[in-house]
């Protein structure tokens, strides 16, 4: 089970023009104290059409984390204007926070985001070239998706004993050498061994 | 009777696998398989009960959810307080829910289903131990333990009040362990498994008391759960899947026994869970009917794969109920209300049903107090769960008293420390917050929080924490609502969206630091660092194990010296048939309880008849004693015969050396015996003489001339005591110069058996104590000149008496002791009384009362202190436990004394040098634990106040 429970992400400043920086008031619990920093990013998605035009716009780290209800505001400065394609600027896109522990993703949390000219005239007849001053971003609050991964909360030497929480795609790119040499992974097992009826 | 299929209780269609009501009845959980996760679901009891509840759309259906197993949940049951919930499921884990105090209506962010959370349940608690899916999880009597098992064949027993805490995993069984149940009495606990046998454990011992299988051997194929049930009254167990000439059946276990003669038979498939009505029943009184005493009866349900059910009197031959076709797949688990009226079946069709009796059709439940009095019967006792719900309602009247319940309570509660009492938890909340609202938080958090650059040039963020775990004020999660109120429409905007969508759920591969090829390198350096760590450590084990060898080194010899003198004197026996041959130089590590070490060179026989020394010994002649004083000082004695014949007289020297201070003196007779104290050395010599030396080596008296040949010289502090072959006793006090025993015989303690002494000693008080061959032991008491029987290992009381529930921590190591030593090891409580079950309770506890009084009369007897105060606690919380108020008075009464002064009084304000009083205030607190006693204990408290004030 995860250690740390997001409660609750507030966007804050939304809407605003698209050069504000982005501000997410996010508020966590935390099951027990946690020995290592959490890890939290934001991802400005420049296109639909392809990651190659995502912005990792700021990471953070958070902590110290003892168990307990915490919250911060993550800002972090508005996307790269030049790093963007230019037919993507404006309509919807999304925006993401990561928060990753021991380097392992557990939360994604997305928001999709419209970016429109407030003045009518350039809605009706957007330039060629955005032009990112008259853009206003706003962030579908209200619709957060959240997307939850299991991870080995624990120190990475338990991370083969205790195959549950494994992610299983690190668990297999493990050198040999340090696979523990007895009882096949756990994980290979089925779920649920039983006939049911 | 009432049948409805709450169409709202589901899990989405998918399977639910247990269901319970919870204690208070205004609620139920169920678990089962979620979207992709396991789901625990609690729900409101209130709308399946009534219908105008389940239309009022006011009235909440679900209550919380709860996603956090990661795999289906098998099993979710709540403890007897009410206060927690265990779910166990295929994710190897048991969780431990509570209920958050102070947190309102609220989602699960970002769950796509807008049903609030009504109430806020959270995981307190992960047990991680099996290795396979867990199947059943059990909450004890009183919730002492909480028990889990699992497909990897075992049975966890956790102890419920300090979670993680294992009490022992019970092992044993060879097939997948499918259902588990607690006898109501607290006894046993009782488990089935794949490996067709049906297990019986004590709680006492976590041994298994009874296996049984011969049902169960035509037992074949499988069903997903085998919910066994144990009857309210202790007197059944009924089993899941059990088979009788190839039909299903569920097996009835009589707990006199265990025979298996009986079964429920009828369900076409094999049956799942079976579970008894909370109640146990009598036949209702028709209006105008005679009555007449008729024998009170259980209920049970029964649940089958063939999708029926099957409710039974244990009063009537055949079901008073069958439903077919209830469900669409096999049952899984059942439960009923507390008044015993209703029941909520779950099925793997992911429906519920719930069954509404009427008490014409069930009979008249009976109440508490007749519940209580049938468990008297039966066992003697009333269970004590019920005993505190009815004191619960008793006015605690003294604030000492209220005190020690506090604690009581305290102690029971697990978590305690993080109990959720609303005056525990707002001070603590406004702490956090310093006062401030968390809007105004909120508004300055940015500027407020603490950020820091890393050495990496990394921003770091200190959050803030605004709540401790477990808490979190209303404002917390009311006012971060999400108030932005933005919409976005638009249709010719949604359709880039599904390019998109696929990014909220993938791990982005171009976000640094995620991509699984870094997070590997990342690892991986990681790894090596443990591995080379984890060579290094073995390494560290070695150390400390060889530490910790010296270590055992050192125990066994402490041990030793507890253990005492009888494992001490049989050692120096087996010594003495070996017969050391002349000229022999024996190192004797004998390490004893006292301060005392004899050397017998042989053997003598001590019995009533015994007159003759044995004088057909080969002598020794040169022998080493160790004589362990203390750890860091061992002293030695050497005797060495024939040392040097001068003028025909052959000399003996008696060599006596501790820390490289050492002495020796002459004798001119052999010596037979040699021993030391901390205080004196005494010698024994083949003329029957006997010499006693200062530890500086100076003769204290004149040779004692003693009447016999020596059979046994002890010396303890500076008593000396002599048993002589003519079986006599002497006991002296070398310092003052006096006999404490005088040539005392031990006719009276030998005569009309043929037993020899086996063992003797002298207590560091100078009391001497005699073993027997046939293992009764007795004590000399020189001021009543009797002789006391202080233990007898035949003793059925040793063997029968139970005060296990006495025994605080401290007390199971057990007292040192005199008293311990000859009662040996075998005084372990109530080893025989578990495999007496069958003895009724008052037989028990009048055994028990005997004992712990003997017990109490000999440590006085032997004036042995420590163990008078160490078996008066034991007393007072037996008597407190079992509500013995005239002896708890009497006892109270003594320990008190007058409180006023007067003249006549023979009452002793010490006893054994500890002061009555003093043992008073410990036992207070005792009885302060039982309400029932309230009057008794302020009573006293007052006196024992008001002499303190004098």
């Amino acid at each position: 089970m995860a250690k740390v429970q997001v409660l609750n992400v507030a966007v804050l400043d939304n809407p605003s023009p698209f050069g504000n920086p982005f501000q997410f008031e996010i508020t966590f619990e935390c099951m027990e104290d946690l020995p290592e920093d959490l890890e939290w990013k934001i991802i400005y998605v420049g296109s639909a059409e392809s990651e190659e035009y995502d912005q990792v716009l700021d990471s953070v780290l958070v902590g110290p984390v003892p168990a307990g209800r915490h919250m911060f505001v993550f800002q972090a400065d508005a996307p790269n204007t030049g790093l963007i394609p230019e037919s993507d600027a404006v309509g919807v896109t999304v925006v993401l926070i990561t928060c990753t522990y021991r380097g392992q993703e557990f939360i994604r949390i997305g928001y999709y985001v419209n970016n429109e000219y407030t003045d009518p005239e350039l809605r009706e007849n957007p330039p060629v070239k955005p032009n990112y001053t008259q853009l206003q971003r706003n962030i579908l609050a209200s619709n957060p998706r959240v997307t939850r991964f299991h991870i080995n909360w624990e120190a990475t030497l338990d991370k083969m004993e205790d195959s549950e929480n494994v992610d299983p795609a690190p668990n297999t790119m493990l050198p040999p050498t340090s696979m523990p040499s007895k009882a096949p992974p756990l994980g290979l097992m089925p779920d649920n061994s039983m006939d049911c009826l | 009777m009432k049948l409805l299929k709450p169409s709202w209780v589901n899990h989405n269609g998918k399977p639910i696998f247990s269901v319970d009501i919870h204690p208070d009845g205004t609620k139920f959980a169920t678990g089962g398989q979620g979207e992709d996760s396991g789901k625990v679901v609690i729900w409101n009891m209130a709308p399946v009960l009534r219908e105008e509840d389940e239309k009022n759309e006011n009235i909440p259906k679900l209550l919380c959810q709860m996603d956090n197993h990661l795999a289906c949940v098998n099993c979710v049951r709540w403890s007897n307080n009410g206060l927690y919930l265990a779910s166990g499921g295929d994710d190897k884990l048991v969780m431990v829910w509570k209920r958050a105090a102070f947190i309102g209506p609220s989602t699960v962010f970002g769950s796509s289903s807008k049903l609030a959370n009504v109430e806020q349940w959270r995981c307190v608690m992960i047990l991680r131990n099996h290795t396979g899916d867990v199947m059943d999880v059990a909450w004890s009597p009183h919730d002492v333990w909480l028990a889990s098992c699992s497909v990897d064949n075992t049975i966890v027993i956790w102890n419920a009040r300090k979670f993680p805490e294992i009490v022992m995993t019970l092992k044993g069984h060879t097939g997948l362990v499918k259902g588990l149940t607690w006898d109501p009495v607290g006894k046993y606990i009782a488990s089935q498994a794949d490996d067709h046998s049906l297990k019986v454990w004590r709680t006492m011992d976590w041994q298994m008391e009874t296996n049984i299988t011969k049902p169960f051997s035509e037992c074949g194929g499988t069903t997903h759960v085998l919910r066994l049930s144990w009857s309210p009254d202790g007197q059944y167990l009924v089993s899941a899947h059990a088979m009788n000439n190839s039909g299903p059946t569920a097996q009835i276990i009589e707990r006199d026994g265990w025979k298996t003669n009986m079964d429920f038979v009828g369900h076409r498939k094999a049956v799942t869970v079976v579970k008894f009505n909370p109640k146990i029943f009598k036949k209702k009184q028709k209006n105008g009917s005679t009555p007449k005493p008729s024998c009170p009866y259980c209920c049970c349900a029964v649940g089958s794969k063939d999708r029926s059910l099957s409710v039974w009197l244990t009063s009537l031959k055949r079901p008073l109920v069958v439903i077919h076709d209830l469900f669409d797949k096999s049952i899984m688990d059942i439960t009923w209300t507390l008044n015993g009226l209703g029941l909520l079946v779950c099925s793997m069709d992911g429906t519920v049903a719930f069954l509404d009796f009427s008490q014409d059709e069930l009979g008249d439940p009976l109440n508490e107090e007749e519940k209580n009095a049938i468990h008297q019967n039966i066992y003697g006792k009333s269970l004590a769960i019920t005993m505190e719900s009815h004191l619960s309602s008793t006015i605690i009247e003294n604030p000492e008293m209220l005190k020690y319940q506090q604690e009581r309570q305290g102690n029971q509660n697990p978590n305690g420390a993080q109990g959720s009492g609303p005056e525990n938890q707002t001070p603590k909340l406004t702490n956090v917050l310093n006062g401030e609202s968390l809007e105004d938080i909120r508004k300055n958090l940015l500027k407020k929080q603490v950020e820091t650059r890393t050495a990496d040039g990394r921003r770091r963020i200190t959050p803030l924490c605004i709540a401790q775990l477990d808490t979190g004020g209303p404002a917390a999660v009311n006012s971060i609502g999400m108030k932005s109120n933005l919409l976005l429409t638009s249709a010719s905007k949604m359709e880039p969206m599904k390019a998109l969508d696929s990014r909220f759920t993938e791990r982005s591969k171009a976000t640094p630091g995620v991509t699984s090829v870094p997070l590997t390198i990342g690892i991986t350096p990681l790894d090596r660092v443990k591995d080379s760590s984890s060579v290094k450590e073995p390494k560290v084990k070695d150390e400390t194990s060889s530490d910790s060898e010296d270590k055992i080194m050192a125990k066994p010899l402490s041990m030793a010296k507890r253990k005492g003198e009888m494992e001490g004197a049989e050692v120096v026996e087996k010594r003495k048939k070996g017969r050391p041959r002349k000229d022999a130089k024996m190192m004797m590590p004998i390490s004893q309880p006292f301060p005392q070490v004899t050397f017998l060179l042989w053997k003598t026989t001590v019995s009533k008849s015994t007159n003759r020394a044995c004088s057909d010994l080969q002598l020794i002649i040169k022998t080493r004693t160790k004589i362990h004083k203390t750890t860091d000082a061992i002293a030695y004695l050497e005797v060495e015969n024939e040392v040097s014949v001068v003028s025909g007289a052959r000399l003996s020297q008696l060599k006596w050396s501790r820390d490289g201070r050492e002495w020796d003196t002459l004798l001119t007779s052999r010596i037979t015996i040699a021993t030391g104290s901390s205080d004196i050395v005494a010698v024994a010599c083949e003329d029957r003489t006997l010499s006693v030396f200062t530890t500086c080596g100076r003769r204290l008296i004149p040779s004692i001339m003693l009447p016999a040949p020596l059979a046994a010289l002890h010396c303890s502090g500076h008593f000396v005591m002599v048993l002589m072959a003519s079986a006599t006793l002497s006991v002296w006090d070398v310092q003052k110069q006096t006999a404490l025993v005088k040539n005392e015989s031990l006719n009276p303690i030998l005569s009309g058996t043929d037993a020899t002494v086996s063992q003797s000693f002298l207590t560091q008080q100078g009391v001497a104590v005699v073993s027997l061959s046939n293992g009764k032991t007795y004590c000399f008491n020189s001021s009543l000149e009797t002789w006391n029987l202080i233990a007898d290992k035949q003793d059925s009381l040793v063997q029968c008496a139970d005060f296990r529930n006495c025994l605080t921590s401290q007390d199971a190591l057990g007292s040192m002791g005199p008293l311990a030593l000859t009662q040996g090891r075998n005084l372990s409580a109530g080893r025989l009384a578990s495999r007496l079950s069958s003895t009724p309770h008052h037989l028990q506890q009048g055994m028990t009362l005997a004992f712990l009084e003997n017990q109490l009369s000999s440590a006085l007897m032997l004036l042995s202190a420590s163990e008078y105060r160490h078996w008066l606690l034991i007393y007072a919380r037996f008597l407190v436990n079992e509500g013995y108020e005239m002896r708890l008075r009497e006892l109270c009464q003594d320990l008190l004394g007058p409180v006023h002064k007067s003249s006549s009084s023979s009452w002793e304000p010490t006893v054994l040098g500890l002061r009555k009083r003093d043992l008073l205030t410990e036992v207070l607190p005792v009885i302060g634990q039982n309400l029932r006693f309230q009057r008794l204990f302020t009573e006293y408290q007052d006196q024992l106040e008001l002499l303190r004030l004098k």
